[in-house]
């Protein structure tokens, strides 16, 4: 039981600590803001910085757009049908009476312009097979919350450009509006056949939309990168070319290594030439740049898992979208294709005028995919009746049957 | 479009609880479903089972609530309708409500025509029913009504459909159900009784001589209340 008195004790020391907060962020975006003004013509010396570069976080690829251009909301075409998938799942529980989860897909069909009747569903799927439930050859280790995760996000875009895919082949004009970012992180770092199992499907669905030019443009909703500001930063280092790992004004370069950016954060990090822009993200500064219904240039992601995208590498920009400043994630073909690359920016600014905010067709699909505290009771409830009904022995654990009926 | 859609590249997609009931014999050829009884089964297929207006959601001895079809499409105020089962049950509809079917997201004002919300927010169709609520007045024995509940209440999810003229005139051949629609508490009653009494005017081509009969009954049944009886004959037939 959550103790609040002592929370809230908890609490007021915080906000102490955080009254200075307001001016140092004032003081890191006015250097943002100068940095950009700076590169704003001579964004190609940065773009050849970067390249010389090797530093300790991500820095974007500049295209020929430059840095801070930016472009008018362009016009919606009249008829136009969006796509849009969301997942949700229930994780497996190893108290529970069996070790299967699910995954369940919303599907949105959104039709503009025509008064057609949309399509809004939802498909459950149920992993249950050995194959689903364990990983590994030899010790057999239990699927983790994290893997379900990963098969989620793989299955929204797989279905995403399946559903995309059959609405152009039925002849809508049609636009694949991802949740979230296209950029598979967690793939990072897996082991090399586990990544090309689920990068194969990935990119399969998005060639798929390539052949048919269905753009594909995944949606962040308060976006946290810090793919520009990071190129700001790397502005401001004194070097020809910056170096983090031997970077001559780090207090004790040998305590870091390249394995682990985490400990990068040093304690003298905002002593550091490059410290004057620490923490402030791209959305930030864009806001005070881009007019509503703006778009920024377009940019290349480096993130690392993108060298195995091939032609669908992950291009992004920024949109003023009224409420907020959107991340748009785009593959390469997309980027490259002017009329493509119009037409999920209109569409983008229209979704989220029409969800007041957030794009229509993906809350949309979160309201269909939503599986919530009482469909995961009702789920595990027949899940013990099917098991009693079949007359196989299983049982929850000691720990789930005690959280079920606690006693005094 | 029925069979088309069989072969539709977004037919994947689609919801089996979306797809209409006259193509599920397509979808679902019949073998799988033991479940049903033949005994049961009478009179099912006595309408098309297109011409339906809605579906029993909600069932109980002398009510039953019902989704219409369509969206804003339920039958009017007042109208006789037929739930089909194996007693197939006579009701009168008495109130329709139109909104979200999740009860949180409440409708909210767009400032828009219904075609301009048709062509750009297409959606928030899609999460609107209409219902009707039914009163149960009687059943058909044989197709013939009879002033009685019917023995059990009508299943969920059986189809609801608008009585024809001829059952219409069978109903409404005596007061029984005046008297109904005045002793059932938490009606609209008056307006129901005018909304009935008129339709079953209608379909005699306005007939003077039933008029007469019908404002003898309701004089009697409402005799202790001369005010509300003329209110209610006074709008029954206006200007007469």
């Amino acid at each position: 039981m959550l103790d609040l008195y002592s929370v809230k004790g908890q609490i007021d020391h915080m906000m102490a600590e955080q009254v200075d907060r307001p001016r140092q962020a004032q003081l890191i975006m006015e250097a943002s803001l100068a940095q950009l003004e700076r590169w704003s013509e001579d964004w190609q010396a940065l773009a050849d910085k970067i390249d010389r570069s090797s530093t300790c976080w991500l820095l974007p690829v500049i295209g020929e757009e430059g840095l801070r251009q930016s472009y008018p909301l362009p016009v919606r075409p009249q008829r136009v049908t969006i796509a849009s998938t969301d997942g949700s799942q229930i994780f497996p529980d190893r108290h529970e009476i069996s070790p299967c989860y699910l995954i369940n897909i919303g599907y949105i069909l959104l039709h503009y312009g025509t008064g057609e009747q949309p399509l809004m569903s939802s498909r459950p799927s149920l992993f249950h097979r050995d194959q689903d439930l364990f990983r590994g050859r030899g010790r057999r280790g239990a699927v983790s919350r994290e893997l379900v995760g990963i098969r989620r996000s793989l299955l929204e875009l797989t279905e995403l450009a399946e559903l995309a895919a059959a609405a152009h082949d039925e002849g809508y004009p049609t636009v694949a509006l991802a949740d979230g970012s296209l950029i598979m992180w967690t793939l990072e770092g897996k082991p090399r056949g586990f990544r090309q199992e689920f990068l194969e499907s990935m990119l399969s669905a998005f060639e798929t939309l390539r052949r048919r030019r269905v753009p594909v443009a995944g949606y962040l909703s308060r976006p946290g990168a810090q793919d520009l500001t990071n190129a700001l930063r790397l502005g401001l280092c004194p070097l020809e070319a910056a170096d983090c790992d031997h970077c001559p004004w780090m207090a004790e370069p040998s305590a870091r290594t390249q394995d682990t950016p985490s400990q990068s954060v040093d304690r003298a990090e905002e002593d550091l030439p490059c410290g004057a822009i620490d923490g402030v993200g791209d959305a930030a500064v864009l806001r005070r740049i881009l007019q509503p219904g703006g778009r920024s240039a377009v940019f290349e992601s480096s993130a690392r898992i993108l060298a195995e995208y091939g032609p669908h590498s992950i291009c992004f920009f920024y949109v003023h979208v009224g409420e907020e400043i959107a991340r748009v994630e785009v593959p390469k073909w997309v980027a490259e294709d002017p009329p493509l690359l119009d037409l999920v920016h209109a569409v983008v600014c229209d979704q989220a005028d029409k969800g007041q905010g957030y794009p229509v067709s993906l809350s949309e699909a979160h309201e269909k995919a939503v599986v919530r505290g009482a469909d995961r009771e009702s789920f595990y409830r027949y899940l013990r009746e099917a098991f009693v009904r079949h007359d196989i022995d299983a049982r929850v654990s000691s720990k789930s049957r005690r959280k079920r009926h606690a006693a005094v | 479009m029925a069979d088309r859609d069989v072969a539709r590249p977004l037919s994947r997609f689609m919801d089996h609880q979306g797809i209409a009931p006259d193509r599920l014999s397509a979808t679902y050829p019949a073998g799988g479903g033991g479940e049903l009884i033949e005994g049961e089964a009478t009179n099912v297929d006595a309408h098309p089972p297109g011409d339906y207006v809605g579906e029993v959601v909600e069932s109980s001895t002398a009510e039953a609530l019902a989704q219409a079809r369509e969206l804003n499409c339920a039958p009017s105020f007042g109208r006789f309708v037929m739930i089909e089962s194996a007693v197939p049950a006579v009701g009168i509809v008495f109130n329709v409500a139109t909104q979200s079917v999740e009860p949180n997201r409440r409708p909210a004002a767009y400032g828009k025509t219904e075609r301009e919300l048709r062509l750009e927010q297409p959606q928030i169709f899609e999460l609107l029913r209409t219902h009707f609520h039914i009163l149960i007045v009687g059943h058909l024995d044989g197709g013939a009504p009879v002033p009685v509940l019917p023995p059990h209440p009508a299943p969920i999810h059986c189809f609801v459909y608008e009585c024809d003229d001829t059952l219409v005139r069978a109903c409404t051949e005596d007061d029984e159900f005046l008297r109904n629609i005045i002793n059932t508490s938490g009606l609209p009653a008056d307006q129901l009784l005018i909304a009935t009494l008129r339709n079953a005017l209608q379909v005699r081509g306005d007939s003077r001589e039933y008029l007469v009969t019908m404002g003898k009954a309701l004089s009697r049944l409402l005799q202790e209340d001369y005010d509300r009886l003329r209110s209610v004959i006074r709008r029954i037939a206006p200007g007469r």
